[in-house]
């Protein structure tokens, strides 16, 4: 490990203090719990990285190969549910309103970005930012997408989801 | 072992463990490392910013397209705002590289990429949240007082100052090799082939398109083979986790740097990363020792002093002279000995130095 001597640098004896040492001591304090802090939270944050299915900061890039693709379609008050071939209805755009690379195009199959868990819970908030985003379609009551996937190779598994109900009379 | 050992062993082990923390909080020693990762953060964060403006300059913000917010207390800044902060952002970013109101401009760099992080969950990546872990390190430290346009226009005393936020920095970068290596040593797929085995065989289409039928065909050959992934993920794990541990000490770090080089090259040519490549091998300038000037070299070449930037030797120009070398412990090289020292202590050398040796 590196040493003491490492970082000890050109502090011969006799020499005026560094400014910073002149520090007051609640400073210096400060600088321990605020690294000691530091410390206890990225380890929590690794340690939760096995919990939390985006692993924020616990840093596990290229965690799974696995894949996805979604079928999307709008469920109307009378329960008919018409289908949203390649995410257009109403003049809307799923690929133009989600901007973002990781969830365009899911009508085919594609690698799932931070694994199969991270892509389901952000196409859950999607469907819901997409319910409320959307005023000009007047008919939808909630958007509902059957997520089929493979996780690492295996499956294929299915997972359904929806966005929440819209108020359709306040569109 | 008697039985007052460890009675005795107790209080030497708590003073070195204090004498450890009174040296990484109050010690100052040399800057040098955080300014040039200061340098190769501008840069980085620029790059890191670029398709943010691109789609501002298109019309388009993070308010047009999907958002979800970390937390709902995070403000969201009207479009011109939002775009303003971004060109903020890069100004600060070249302050910063250049040394410029140094300090200052890494706070306001720190200040706007965290902010644009944090407008939503879809801006995470893990380069980002490196990134920014950097920044702040950076930020922490009084990283104006060497390799600056702010010390060239107030010179300081000298290029020393305390360094502990470079420890919580060593800190980082190590979890940040070990938890990657460590979650996919438990992860029987990744660790037995599986997943890069699949991935592989998902992109070979990129590798033919890159490549040519004829180049890629061999190399698909042997990459796409089961046995090939099997063999090369448990590498792919020893090769983090060995950084993570190996960079702390002294005998194995150059290794492990090494290793980590490699490493990072290897990942940015087959694996899109953003920024993280260019950060990562950046940021490994924090294991260099923080002290200067502590060797001392009599060289017949001025170049030496043009490419020792982390100012590990007392250079002394003497044309004619022949190389002399003498080390921090007194040990005295001459000649090709001292020469070839000095290559593997440089930062732009010591990479090839194993490779570059005279006849």
């Amino acid at each position: 490990m590196a040493t003491t001597a490492d970082a000890a640098s050109g502090a011969a004896a006799g020499e005026p203090p560094h400014p910073g040492q002149r520090r007051p001591l609640w400073r210096r304090r400060g600088a321990r719990w605020f690294a000691a802090a530091i410390v206890v939270v990225q380890l929590g944050l690794v340690a939760n990285g096995y919990r939390d299915p985006h692993n924020y900061f616990a840093f596990q890039p290229f965690n799974e190969s696995s894949t996805f693709a979604v079928e999307l379609v709008r469920v109307l008050p009378d329960g008919e549910r018409e289908a949203v071939p390649y995410g257009r209805w109403e003049g809307y755009d799923w690929d133009e309103l989600i901007g973002w690379r990781a969830l365009k195009g899911p009508w085919s199959q594609r690698h799932a970005f931070s694994g199969v868990d991270a892509v389901v819970d952000y196409l859950d908030h999607a469907l819901d930012w997409m319910a409320n985003n959307t005023p000009n379609d007047t008919k939808t009551l909630y958007l509902e997408a059957t997520v089929t996937y493979h996780r690492n190779a295996r499956g294929p598994y299915v997972t359904v989801i929806r966005s929440h109900e819209r108020e359709l009379g306040d569109l | 072992m008697t039985a007052t050992a460890p009675a005795a062993s107790t209080p030497d082990w708590r003073s070195r463990y204090q004498r450890f923390l009174d040296t990484v909080f109050d010690e100052p020693a040399s800057l040098r490392a955080v300014a040039i990762v200061r340098i190769v953060l501008g840069p980085s964060v620029i790059w890191h910013l670029r398709p943010f403006l691109a789609d501002a300059l298109e019309g388009v913000t993070y308010l047009d397209v999907f958002q979800q917010k970390w937390w709902p207390w995070v403000p969201n800044a009207p479009v011109g705002l939002y775009v303003a902060l971004l060109w903020v952002g890069v100004a600060a970013a070249v302050l910063m590289t250049v040394g410029l109101w140094s300090r200052t401009a890494t706070w306001v760099t720190l200040a706007v990429v965290a902010y644009n992080f944090f407008l939503s969950e879809t801006h995470f990546r893990h380069n980002r949240a490196f990134l920014i872990i950097l920044l702040a390190g950076v930020a922490l430290c009084d990283n104006g007082r060497v390799q600056s346009l702010d010390a060239r226009r107030r010179r300081p005393p000298d290029d020393r100052a305390l360094l502990w936020p470079v420890w919580l920095l060593r800190f980082e970068a190590a979890a940040i090799y070990f938890a990657s290596g460590f979650s996919k040593l438990i992860d029987p797929d990744w660790v037995g082939g599986r997943v890069m085995h699949d991935r592989t065989l998902r992109y070979q289409g990129d590798v033919r398109d890159a490549l040519g039928d004829t180049l890629a065909d061999p190399i698909l050959e042997v990459i796409a083979a089961r046995a090939f992934q099997w063999v090369l993920s448990p590498v792919a794990v020893a090769t983090e986790l060995f950084i993570a541990f190996g960079i702390w000490f002294r005998r194995t770090r150059l290794a492990a740097v090494w290793v980590a080089v490699a490493f990072h090259v290897g990942i940015e040519v087959s694996a899109q990363v953003e920024v993280f490549s260019v950060i990562a091998i950046g940021a490994l300038a924090i294991w260099a020792v923080p002290s200067t000037r502590d060797r001392t070299l009599v060289t017949p070449s001025s170049w030496v002093k043009w490419f020792d930037w982390m100012a590990r030797f007392d250079i002394t120009v003497v044309p004619g002279a022949s190389w002399r070398m003498v080390d921090r412990d007194g040990t005295v090289l001459e000649g090709q000995q001292a020469r070839q020292f000095v290559r593997t202590r440089l930062p732009a050398t010591f990479l090839f130095s194993r490779f570059w040796r005279y006849p």
